[in-house]
C-alpha cells in the first residue's frame, strides 16, 4: 500500500508545533518515508529480507520525480556501505538498510566508519543470523553490532521506526558517530500500522538541519569534507600506537551522545508530540519482578503487565530503547525495587550468560543491587512473542506466582527461593550460565522414527550418457533418475526445468551446492528435503569457495583411497548468487577447481521480491527500478558474466537454455568431461520466473526460445578459449528483434513494445546487437 | 465516515480478528490490505494488518490477518491473529489439512469459497458455533473478470457491518479499471452466497490452534539441522493444492513419446516416463502450469497433452 493512497487529509492537532498526518504503512514503509521525509544525498542498497521494501520504496519515489536521492544497487551488501562510506566522506548524507546476513557481510566495514567518525544512518530490520538458513525475526544481528562503535537505537513500533530514525540522523551528525536503527524483522518491517507521519517534510528537515556537504567543506563540528580541495587532507591514514587515542575519542562522542541525548528527546517530543526516552518504564517501579524485553516483545509484554495489576498484582516492564550509548543508570532506575528481572531476549550468547542480562547483571552488581537476573531466549527464527508468553515469564519464578485467574495456571511450580530455573518441564539448564533458559523450545518426540521412503541412486543408474557417445537421444535419457522429488517452486519456474535437463546430462554421483536463493527455499524447508542426491546449502556469496573446499577433499579422499565413488559437485547459483559471490567465482575460475557452476539467471533477485540484479536487461522493470519521470526502469544493460569469465582462461565456459534440450545436454556432459579433467565450468542458463516477470506459466518454453532467438542469451561455449555459438539464429534464419522476445517474457519487459519506450528499446537492440557481432567475430578467430 | 461504527465481535483486548486463508497468488494480501484501509479510513476503526511471512510461493498455502480496534486501543501484540472472529477461506480443500477451524472463536462467521451447503463445511471446520456462508467466489470472479479476492471480501465486508455503498465506492477508487469487474463481483457475491447459522450444540468443542511443534526438537534433531534425505523426501507431498488439482490431460493413442515434454517440465515426476515411454501425469507432483501442453506436437492424432475443461 503506497504512501501517497493512504494518506488522510486531516491533521493532528495537538500541542506540537509540527502538523503530523495520520498515514498506513508498515515499518519498512515508514522508514522510507523517513529516509525520503529526511532527504538524504544517496542510499546505498543491496536486497536482504526483511528489509528489501525500504529500498524498493525510495527508488519507487526516485522514479516518480519525489525525491532527489540518489539510489544506487550495490554488488553485495558490503559493497553496498562502501557506496555510503563514500558518500559520506565527500561530505554527503547517506543511509543503509540490511538485516541479518547482510549486517554481517558488511561487518569489516562497520568498524571503519565509526572509526573515521563518519555519522550516516544503517537500518537494521532483525533477522536471525543462522545455518540452518531462517529469514525471521532474531536479534543475533543486532548483538554483533554491540561493540562495533555504532550508536544504536530501539524502535519497538511502526511509529518509533520512523520517528528514531529523524532522531538518529540528527544525533550522528552532532557527534559524528554512525547510528544503527533496529526494528524486529516480520514484527514490525511488515505489520501495517496507523501512525502519524510528519505533513511538511520541511519541519524534519529543519529538524534534523541542513545536509551536511558545505559544513563539512568549512570543517564545521570537526568533521571535514574529501573534496575540500582548496584544503587538502588524507582520511583513513595508516595508524600504530596512536589507534588507542582514536578509540577514546570515539568512546568520548558516545559519552557526548548520551548527554544530548535527552534534550533531543525533549525537542523531538516538542515537535513531535511523542515521546521518547533511553528506556520506556511500564507498570509498577516497586514490583518485585521485572521484565526486561525489546521492541517488539516489550510491546505485547504491556498487555501482561496490564492484565496483572488489573487483577491486583504488580509487575513491572522495562522496554529499552536505546543500547549504545548504553543508559545504565536510567536502566537501573527504571527496573526499581524488582528482587526478580527476567531478561528476555530475541538471541543467546551461545556458552555463555546472554548479552543483556550480562550487562544489567553488571549494571545492578555496581550499585549493589542484589536483584536475581533471570535469562531467558525466546523467539530465535521468528516465533511471535505474545501477551501470554510475557505473563508465562512472570509467572515462572520468584516466591509466589500472581492470584489472577488468568495467571494462576502460569504459576510457578517452583516454590524455589533462589530462583533456580524449575527443571519440571524439562527443559536443559547450563552450568556455564545460571538463571538461563529457553523459552519456546521443544524437545521433540522420542519415539519418533519415520520410515525409509526413498532409495539412494546408484551411480550404475544413473549412468546413461557414457554409452551414448555423442549422441542425444532423449527417449533413452527419460530414464536418468531425477536427482531431486517434488519442490514448492512457483509453477511454471524455470529453475528445477533446467537444472533437471542438464542433469541429465551427468552421469554417476552428483553432488549438489545451493546458493541462497528461491532455488534452495523451495526444496529445503525443514524437516523435508527435496533432494535424492548429497546436497548442501551455504551462504548467498560463497558457494562456489565452498565447492573448491568440497573437490578438494574429494581428491584428498580418492588419493589416500577412502571414497571410492567419482563424485560430480554441481554448485547452483541465481543469477544474484554471482553477484554478490562474482569475486569468489572468478577466484574459483581462476584456481581452476574442478566443479561446474550452473547459474540459472532469471534476471533478478526473484527470492527477496523481483530487484534489480546486475543481469536484469537494461529497461527492465523491478521492484527497485521502477518507471517514472525520472527513471524508466533499470539503467544500465545486462552483465555477461560470461564475457567476465572469459578473462579467468577457466576450460569450459557456456550457455544453454531449456528450449534447446540437445545442445543443453552436450554442454552438461561437455561440463563434466571438464570436471573429470581436473577444470573449473561454468554453464549458465535463462531461468523464467512467472511470477516476477509476470508472464503465464505455460509460456516459459517459448519464450526462452524467443530470448535465443533475438540473441538476448546466445547460445555459444568456450572451449579453452576458443569461441563457438552452438545455436545460430542468424544462419537458421531465426532472428528475430530483441524487443520482439522482450515483449514475450512478461510484463516486466512488456513495456519496451510500447511506442514511448521506441528509443529505449533501439538501444537495447544496438547493445545486443554489438555483443552479438563481437560473439561472432569471436567464434570466426579462434585466436580471439 | 461511519464514526459510530460497532463491531460486531470481540476479544478481551477488544479486537476484531480477521483471518484469511488462502495460496499465494490468490490475492488475499491485496484484500487484508485493502480491508485494513476501509476499517482504519472509512469506519474509524485503529488495528494491524499482519501476514505470516516466510518461504512461500506461488501456489503455496498463506494467511493474512486483520485486527480491529477501537481508535486509542493500544496495538501491542504482532504477527497475526491464531484466534479470528472472522475467518476466509479462499479454497474449502485447504480446511481439513491446515486444519483451519482450530482457534476459532464462539460464534465466529466462516466465509468460505464453495460449492458445497454450509452444513457440510461446518463438518470439514469441526464449528462449535457460528455462522458459515458459503460463496461460490471462483464461479463469480470468473464470471465477473474479477479476482478470486473479491467476492470473498464482498461477504466479509457485509458480514463485519461495513456499508456495502461505501466499500463499493472505494474500491471502484482503488482499481479504476477494474472497477466494473470489482463491482459485478461484489454485487453476485451478496445476492448469490448460502448461509446457516450454528448454536453451540455441543457436537463440536473450542479448539486451540496447536503450536507447530513437531516431533523433532532440541533432543532428537540432527546436528547442524541435517535432514535424512532416505526419510524425510518430499515424495508424499500433494501438489495438488499448489495446481488446484488441474493437470493437463493425457491421451495416450496421440503421444509418441517425442520427449519434448520431459524437458520442459518444471516438476519433473509430474510426467510418468517408464522404459522410454510417456504414460501420463502424477496428479500429485504436476502443478498445472501446462508448459508441456504449450509444447506438445500437434499431429494427425492431435496432442497428446491438453488442458482439460471439463
Amino acid at each position: 500500500m503506497s504512501a501517497s493512497l493512504t494518506e488522510s487529509p486531516e491533521s493532528v492537532a495537538r500541542s506540537s508545533t509540527a502538523r503530523q498526518t495520520v498515514w498506513l504503512g508498515n515499518g519498512n514503509e515508514a522508514v522510507a518515508r523517513a529516509i525520503l521525509d529526511i532527504g538524504y544525498d544517496a542510499e546505498g542498497y543491496y536486497p536482504i529480507t526483511p528489509s528489501s521494501d525500504v529500498g524498493e520504496a525510495v527508488s519507487k519515489a526516485y522514479a516518480a520525480g519525489k525525491s532527489d536521492i540518489a539510489f544506487i544497487v550495490g554488488t553485495s551488501e558490503l559493497a553496498a556501505l562502501g557506496i555510503c562510506t563514500g558518500v559520506a566522506v565527500a561530505g554527503g548524507r547517506v543511509v543503509d538498510v540490511t538485516s541479518a546476513n547482510g549486517l554481517l557481510l558488511k561487518a569489516e566495514q562497520m568498524p571503519a566508519i565509526s572509526g573515521l567518525g563518519l555519522p550516516m544512518v544503517l537500518n537494521l530490520s532483525t533477522r536471525d543470523v543462522s545455518a540452518p538458513l531462517n529469514i525471521k525475526n532474531g536479534h543475533s544481528d543486532l548483538y554483533a553490532a554491540l561493540g562495533w562503535g555504532w550508536m544504536i537505537f530501539l524502535a519497538p513500533t511502526v511509529q518509533a521506526a520512523y520517528d528514531m530514525n529523524i532522531i538518529a540522523i540528527r544525533v550522528a551528525e552532532a557527534v559524528n558517530l554512525p547510528a544503527i536503527v533496529a526494528y524486529d524483522g516480520f514484527h514490525t518491517s511488515h505489520a501495517n500500522r496507523r501512525i502519524e507521519v510528519f505533513a511538511d517534510r520541511e519541519d524534519v528537515r529543519r529538524f534534523v538541519g541542513p545536509p551536511p556537504f558545505k559544513a563539512t567543506l568549512k570543517g564545521e563540528n570537526g568533521r571535514f569534507s574529501l573534496l575540500d580541495v582548496g584544503h587538502p587532507r588524507t582520511f583513513g591514514p595508516y595508524m600504530n600506537d596512536d589507534l588507542i587515542n582514536a578509540k577514546v575519542q570515539m568512546e568520548l562522542k558516545f559519552a557526548r551522545a548520551y548527554e544530548l541525548l535527552p534534550q533531543l528527546f525533549r525537542d523531538f517530543e516538542a515537535l513531535s508530540g511523542r515521546s521518547y526516552g533511553f528506556v520506556q518504564q511500564y507498570g509498577t517501579k516497586s514490583a518485585e519482578k521485572c521484565l526486561v524485553a525489546l521492541n517488539t516483545a516489550g510491546e505485547a509484554a504491556k498487555d501482561a503487565v496490564d492484565e496483572i495489576q488489573q487483577s491486583g498484582d504488580a509487575a513491572n516492564l522495562l522496554i529499552p530503547t536505546v543500547l549504545r550509548p548504553w543508559p545504565e543508570r536510567e536502566i537501573v532506575a527504571a527496573i526499581g525495587d524488582a528482587e526478580y528481572v527476567v531478561v528476555a531476549e530475541r538471541a543467546s550468547q551461545y556458552g555463555a550468560s546472554n548479552y543483556l542480562a550480562n550487562e544489567i547483571g553488571a549494571a545492578l552488581q555496581r550499585v549493589g543491587n542484589s536483584a536475581t537476573v533471570i535469562q531467558r531466549s525466546y523467539g530465535i527464527g521468528g516465533l511471535n512473542f505474545t501477551k501470554d508468553d510475557a505473563l508465562k515469564m512472570y509467572g515462572e519464578f520468584g516466591l509466589h506466582g500472581f492470584s489472577s485467574a488468568t495467571s494462576g495456571a502460569l504459576r510457578a511450580r517452583s516454590e524455589d527461593h533462589s530462583g533456580r530455573i524449575d527443571t519440571d518441564d524439562h527443559r536443559p539448564v547450563f552450568d556455564f550460565a545460571p538463571q538461563k533458559a529457553y523459552h519456546g523450545a521443544w524437545p521433540g518426540d522420542p519415539d519418533y522414527h519415520p520410515g525409509q521412503t526413498i532409495k539412494p541412486l546408484t551411480a550404475q543408474e544413473c549412468t546413461i550418457n557414457e554409452a551414448l557417445k555423442s549422441k542425444v537421444d532423449l527417449k533413452i535419457l527419460s530414464g536418468m533418475p531425477a536427482r531431486f522429488e517434488k519442490h514448492s517452486a512457483c509453477p511454471g519456474c524455470g529453475i528445477f526445468t533446467s537444472l533437471n535437463l542438464f542433469l541429465r546430462g551427468i552421469d554417476g554421483h552428483v553432488c549438489l551446492l545451493f546458493n541462497t536463493g528461491c532455488g534452495m527455499v523451495v526444496s529445503t524447508g525443514y524437516p523435508l528435503t527435496s533432494f535424492k542426491v548429497p546436497y548442501f546449502h551455504n551462504l548467498f556469496h560463497n558457494n562456489t569457495s565452498t565447492a573448491t573446499g568440497v573437490v578438494e577433499m574429494i581428491k584428498r579422499l580418492r588419493q589416500r583411497g577412502d571414497l571410492p565413488e567419482e563424485v560430480t559437485v554441481v554448485a547452483v547459483s541465481g543469477d544474484g548468487g554471482d553477484d554478490i559471490g562474482m569475486d569468489q567465482v572468478i577466484g574459483a575460475a581462476l584456481r581452476n577447481d574442478p566443479f561446474i557452476l550452473f547459474e540459472y539467471d532469471n534476471k533478478g533477485y526473484m527470492n527477496t521480491g523481483a530487484q534489480l540484479c546486475y543481469t536484469s536487461y537494461k529497461g527492465q522493470k523491478c521492484s527497485n527500478s521502477h518507471f517514472g519521470e525520472q527513471q524508466a526502469g533499470k539503467r544500465q544493460h545486462h552483465k555477461d558474466i560470461v564475457e567476465i569469465l572469459r578473462g579467468t582462461f577457466a576450460p569450459y565456459l557456456a550457455t544453454c537454455a531449456e528450449s534447446h534440450a540437445t545442445d543443453m545436454i552436450r554442454k552438461a556432459r561437455q561440463a563434466q568431461a571438464t570436471t573429470r579433467a581436473g577444470g573449473f565450468a561454468f554453464v549458465k542458463t535463462l531461468s523464467v520466473c512467472p511470477l516476477n516477470w509476470g508472464m503465464d506459466e505455460h509460456v516459459g518454453p517459448s519464450a526462452v526460445e524467443a530470448a535465443v532467438n533475438a540473441c538476448l542469451h546466445p547460445l555459444y561455449e568456450i572451449v579453452n578459449g576458443v569461441t563457438r555459438i552452438t545455436v545460430d539464429p542468424e544462419r537458421a534464419n531465426k532472428k528475430i528483434p530483441a524487443v520482439s522476445a522482450l515483449v514475450k517474457m512478461g510484463g516486466a519487459f512488456a513495456h519496451l513494445g510500447r511506442p514511448e519506450y521506441a528509443e529505449l528499446a533501439a538501444e537495447i537492440q544496438e547493445e545486443v546487437d554489438r555483443r552479438w557481432n563481437r560473439l561472432k567475430a569471436m567464434a570466426e578467430n579462434p585466436a580471439l | 465516515m461511519t464514526a459510530t461504527f460497532q463491531m460486531p465481535q470481540t476479544d478481551s483486548l477488544g479486537f476484531c480478528n480477521v483471518l484469511m486463508s488462502a495460496l499465494g497468488g490468490d490475492g488475499a494480501n491485496m484484500a487484508g490490505k485493502l480491508l485494513y484501509k476501509i476499517g482504519c479510513t472509512q469506519f474509524g476503526l485503529d488495528g494491524g494488518y499482519d501476514a505470516r511471512y516466510g518461504s512461500e510461493k506461488k501456489g503455496t498455502a498463506t494467511d493474512v490477518s486483520v485486527r480491529f480496534c477501537r481508535l486509542g486501543t493500544p496495538i501491542r501484540q504482532s504477527g497475526p491473529t491464531t484466534r479470528p472472529h472472522f475467518l476466509v477461506i479462499f479454497h474449502d480443500d485447504l480446511i481439513e489439512p491446515l486444519d483451519l477451524g482450530a482457534g476459532l472463536a464462539a460464534g465466529a462467521v466462516c466465509i468460505v469459497n464453495s460449492v458445497l451447503p454450509p452444513e457440510k463445511v461446518r463438518e470439514m471446520l469441526q464449528l462449535s458455533s457460528g455462522k458459515v456462508i458459503c460463496v461460490d467466489a471462483t464461479r463469480i470472479a470468473v464470471e465477473c473478470g474479477s479476482r478470486l479476492n473479491m467476492p470473498l471480501l464482498a461477504a466479509l465486508c457485509h458480514e463485519l457491518g461495513f456499508s456495502d455503498e461505501e466499500v463499493m465506492t472505494l474500491i471502484a477508487a482503488q482499481w479504476p479499471r477494474a472497477s466494473d469487474q470489482n463491482l459485478r463481483a461484489y454485487s453476485s457475491a451478496l445476492s448469490q452466497s448460502h448461509s446457516a447459522a450454528f448454536d453451540s450444540d455441543g457436537r463440536y468443542r473450542l479448539r486451540e490452534v496447536t503450536a507447530g511443534q513437531g516431533p523433532i526438537g532440541w533432543k532428537n534433531m540432527h546436528n547442524g539441522g541435517v535432514i535424512d534425505a532416505l526419510t524425510h523426501s518430499t515424495i508424499n507431498r500433494d501438489n495438488r493444492i499448489a495446481g488446484r488439482g488441474r493437470v493437463p490431460r493425457f491421451d495416450e493413442a496421440a503421444c509418441n513419446s517425442c520427449g519434448i515434454c520431459l524437458t520442459i517440465c518444471s516438476d519433473p515426476g509430474g510426467l510418468l516416463w517408464r522404459s522410454g515411454r510417456m504414460e501420463g501425469i502424477d496428479a500429485q507432483f504436476c502443478k498445472g502450469c501446462m508448459r508441456c501442453v504449450e509444447v506438445c506436437p500437434d499431429t494427425k492424432k492431435g496432442k497428446a497433452l491438453k488442458i482439460d475443461y471439463a
